[in-house]
């Protein structure tokens, strides 16, 4: 039984995403999952019906994971807006944040470019406030060569075992060594690491501002790279988990491709796709101890996913090394909803009892899979970040490969 | 390979009582679970046992319980079990910070938002009604724009009540002022609590209009946290009894237990995936060698020694209904249903008989391993806890947490003797 029918009339009315919503439990503005999603999509499938505060929904899917009905409520409100969209205009603050990928290729292609965006970036952050960005706002600085670019120069040992690495754009234009790490953990596994550079954004940030089909145009274009792969049967990995979500459950829960059913028995998150590898006694375990202590965030976008937490595990394999759940919930940025002006506030509310927990902790570095979790953290609770790619390698390293 | 202890199949009461019995023995557990459960549904207090048949409600659970027919699972689970299932419950509660009380012997009789009383068996102590007997004067708190809640629903229906029709009844009102674009549920009061600020300023506004010594009903709203640090505030800034009423969904009451739970068997050591759709299992010779769980990509597979079923009956999807049959579909295991499924209803719905459907589940063993036709156990490792099982209709007894309580309790225990 697979989860993709978006059908309004599975929901019984239970309440349980109203309890579990933390977009709800921050501002009273949002009507909640329920009423916002399957209520009113049966008022919409018969007529237009516009509902305000559908754009408090921060595509977070705390109320898919609720739902004792299996109703995918976020993708429902994320359709709706996208219809709300096919006759209206999206504000140029949305369409920037939604085109980020656009805006890095070009700052990486000129020289210098990502150095001289980031002075503009942070010499215009008023301008980005007159236009509805937050001047508060966590916004990521472009890495000064992208990942794509650090990965040709590597000279890689080449082994029998493949697998392609999806780097989304975060990884590519914002944080590459994350990326690089990858890439040394999978050689350290003798794996050899396949990048396709004309892979586009996955389109998790065109969604949640309701440019649907362009997102449709990114998921077509990475389908058909991927699919070469995914035939022969080679995993597709995600160090992000919202482009994992994306390029795996959410095309088929908002477009209708051909093949994307098989193409995404395929696609594996990092961590997950080493515990398999541990699972099958094939995990390079010579890991190399590392006498240090870690807080843990696990991205909602992971959680959805139904597979636990996965790095979490694989993390515990390294000796001498202690990472704790902060199990505190979402930390409020949901991919570009906490750089907004008019959601700054709700997201960083929302991601109060994880700062809160974090600072109580005494901890001073958080461990988290996606990379704008990362930024949010690093934000509200002054504390530094990193991915779990990284302590993986380090350990491998620390032991000498 | 990774491989658990114990698998619970299923995040509600039963599982997650079922999880923190195994992992308390030092089991390494592991939930799968598809969506929370529905303890923030109606969940909060525990009901044992209110009515066995339709006439009147029973003295207290105990005194029901001599009464219940063979195929009950309190019949299966028998009267120590649950006794001690009650006792690991409320040390959790007092260990968490959040105790509750009642025992077997004593119905508690808790006001409802429509102004009936309702018989439950634990209650937390904010719905302790043993001020509101003693009382002559009821003070009802409404919250103006809240939602579900009308203050003079309950003092209309109150005076019908044996006991209460001579007490005085005063209504008084404060207004949150939060509603801000949607409608405020008793969740949006609690949480406005869980503020200092809010605290702060509800105080102001309830000594407005309370007078100290008043006996205060008022809907589930002391706060969103395992805890009573808002309604502790609050009696002693006001010098004021509050005393909660069950109420519709979101529930807070329900929010509170969940919390508690899921961070007491986290505690523990209990491993957690959410968005786990547990389709089917692998089993050789009688025994479960793992569940596999069907997500939008691909299957996963779980390994594990022991597995508790606790994925809530039909509206779990832990039953299946089909015309003619219904069907457990992870192990295939014997469900008993009539075969003309006109028989599974009773269409007067307001009768005083219980729905035939309700009663449709799993038959077990005192060990809660699922027996087939023959009367024989037919998974040795696998156990059944909450609403999958046979003989209780829930609603009509007003008993479901009390069998998830329980049959968890067993179940978790069960997989601890079989070791031994």
């Amino acid at each position: 039984m697979k989860k993709h029918f978006n059908n309004p009339d599975s929901c019984t009315a239970c309440t349980v995403c109203v309890a579990h919503c933390p977009v709800s439990a921050a501002t009273n503005k949002f009507r909640g999952p329920k009423m916002v999603g399957p209520t009113l999509e049966r008022m919409r499938l018969s007529e237009e019906d516009v509902e305000p505060s559908l754009e408090y929904c921060s595509n977070c899917k705390n109320c898919d994971m609720s739902c004792p009905s299996g109703v995918p409520i976020s993708t429902l409100n994320m359709l709706a807006r996208a219809n709300y969209y096919k006759t209206r205009k999206q504000s140029k603050r949305d369409y920037i944040l939604s085109h980020g990928e656009q805006a890095a290729k070009m700052a990486s292609m000129l020289p210098f470019g990502a150095a001289i965006a980031n002075l503009g970036m942070s010499m215009s952050r008023g301008i980005m406030k007159q236009i509805g960005i937050s001047d508060k706002a966590p916004l990521p600085p472009y890495a000064s060569t992208s990942f794509i670019k650090q990965f040709k120069a590597l000279r890689q040992q080449s082994y029998p075992d493949k697998v392609v690495f999806y780097p989304g754009c975060f990884i590519n234009y914002n944080d590459p060594g994350v990326g690089m790490d990858f890439v040394a953990v999978m050689q350290a596994n003798q794996y050899e690491v396949i990048v396709e550079s004309d892979l586009v954004c996955c389109g998790s940030p065109l969604v949640v501002n309701g440019f649907l089909d362009e997102a449709e145009a990114n998921a077509k274009t990475n389908i058909q790279i991927l699919k070469k792969w995914t035939d022969q049967g080679i995993p597709v990995i995600t160090c992000c988990t919202s482009c994992g979500l994306m390029l795996k459950q959410e095309y088929q829960e908002l477009f209708h491709i051909e093949g994307v059913e098989e193409y995404a028995q395929h696609l594996y998150d990092a961590g997950e796709f080493l515990l398999e590898l541990y699972d099958k006694g094939r995990l390079n375990t010579k890991f190399g101890a590392l006498n240090e202590q870690y807080l843990y965030h696990a991205p909602c976008h992971l959680r959805a996913q139904g597979m636990g937490l996965p790095s979490l595990e694989l993390l515990g394999l390294i000796p001498g090394l202690e990472v704790k759940n902060a199990d505190a919930g979402c930390c409020g940025i949901s991919g570009n909803y906490g750089f907004k002006e008019d959601k700054y506030d709700i997201a960083m509310k929302i991601g109060a009892p994880l700062f809160q927990k974090i600072k109580e902790s005494g901890l001073s570095t958080v461990v988290s899979e996606c990379g704008t979790c990362r930024l949010q953290i690093g934000h509200g609770a002054q504390v530094k970040t990193l991915h779990p790619m990284t302590l993986v390698r380090k350990s491998y390293e620390a032991n000498g490969q | 390979m990774r491989k658990n202890d114990v698998i619970v199949i299923g995040g509600g009461l039963a599982g997650l009582l079922a999880a923190a019995v195994a992992a308390k023995e030092g089991k390494k557990v592991l939930i799968l679970s598809l969506g929370a459960g529905t303890l923030t549904i109606g969940g909060g207090i525990i009901d044992v046992l209110g009515y066995v048949d339709g006439t009147a409600p029973v003295a207290t659970p105990r005194a029901g319980l001599l009464k219940i027919l063979p195929e009950h699972p309190y019949k299966k689970i028998g009267t120590v079990a649950l006794e001690e299932s009650i006792k690991f419950f409320k040390e959790i509660c007092a260990g968490e910070g959040y105790p509750y009380m009642g025992n077997l012997d004593e119905m508690q009789w808790v006001p409802t938002a429509a102004g009936t009383l309702k018989p439950t068996c634990l209650v937390p102590k904010t719905m302790n009604t043993a001020e509101l007997k003693k009382t002559d004067t009821v003070v009802v708190l409404g919250f103006e724009a809240l939602k579900d809640f009308y203050p003079h629903l309950i003092t209309k229906n109150f005076v019908n009540i044996p006991g209460f029709s001579n007490k005085k009844y005063e209504i008084v009102m404060i207004d949150p002022n939060i509603a801000d674009g949607r409608d405020v549920t008793a969740l949006d009061v609690a949480r406005w609590l869980d503020t200092p600020e809010g605290l702060k300023d509800c105080t102001e506004k309830m000594a407005k209009v309370l007078k100290p010594g008043s006996v205060v009903i008022l809907p589930p709203v002391l706060g969103t946290r395992p805890d009573y640090h808002v309604a502790d505030s609050l009696e002693k800034a006001l010098q004021c009894t509050f005393i909660e009423t069950a109420s519709v969904p979101p529930s807070v009451t329900g929010l509170r237990l969940q919390t508690m739970l899921l961070r007491y068997v986290k505690k523990l050591g209990v491993g957690f995936v959410e968005q786990a759709l547990v389709t089917r299992s692998i089993v050789e010779k009688g025994k479960c060698l793992a569940v596999v769980t069907a997500g939008i990509d691909r299957e996963r597979t779980y390994y594990g020694e022991n597995f508790i079923l606790a994925n809530g009956g039909f509206y779990g999807g832990g039953l299946v209904a089909e015309p003619g049959q219904v069907i457990e579909p992870i192990f295939n295991l014997p469900v008993s249903a009539p075969s003309d499924h006109e028989l599974w209803a009773n269409s007067n719905l307001f009768s005083n008989e219980p729905q035939p459907f309700a009663k449709i589940g799993i038959d077990v063993d005192e060990k809660m391993r699922p027996l087939g036709e023959d009367g024989k156990v037919v998974l040795a490792n696998v156990f059944v806890a909450g609403r999958n099982l046979q003989g209780y209709d829930f609603c009509f007894e007003k008993s479901g947490n009390g069998v998830a309580l329980a049959s968890g309790y067993q179940c978790g225990m069960s997989t601890h003797r079989e070791r031994k």
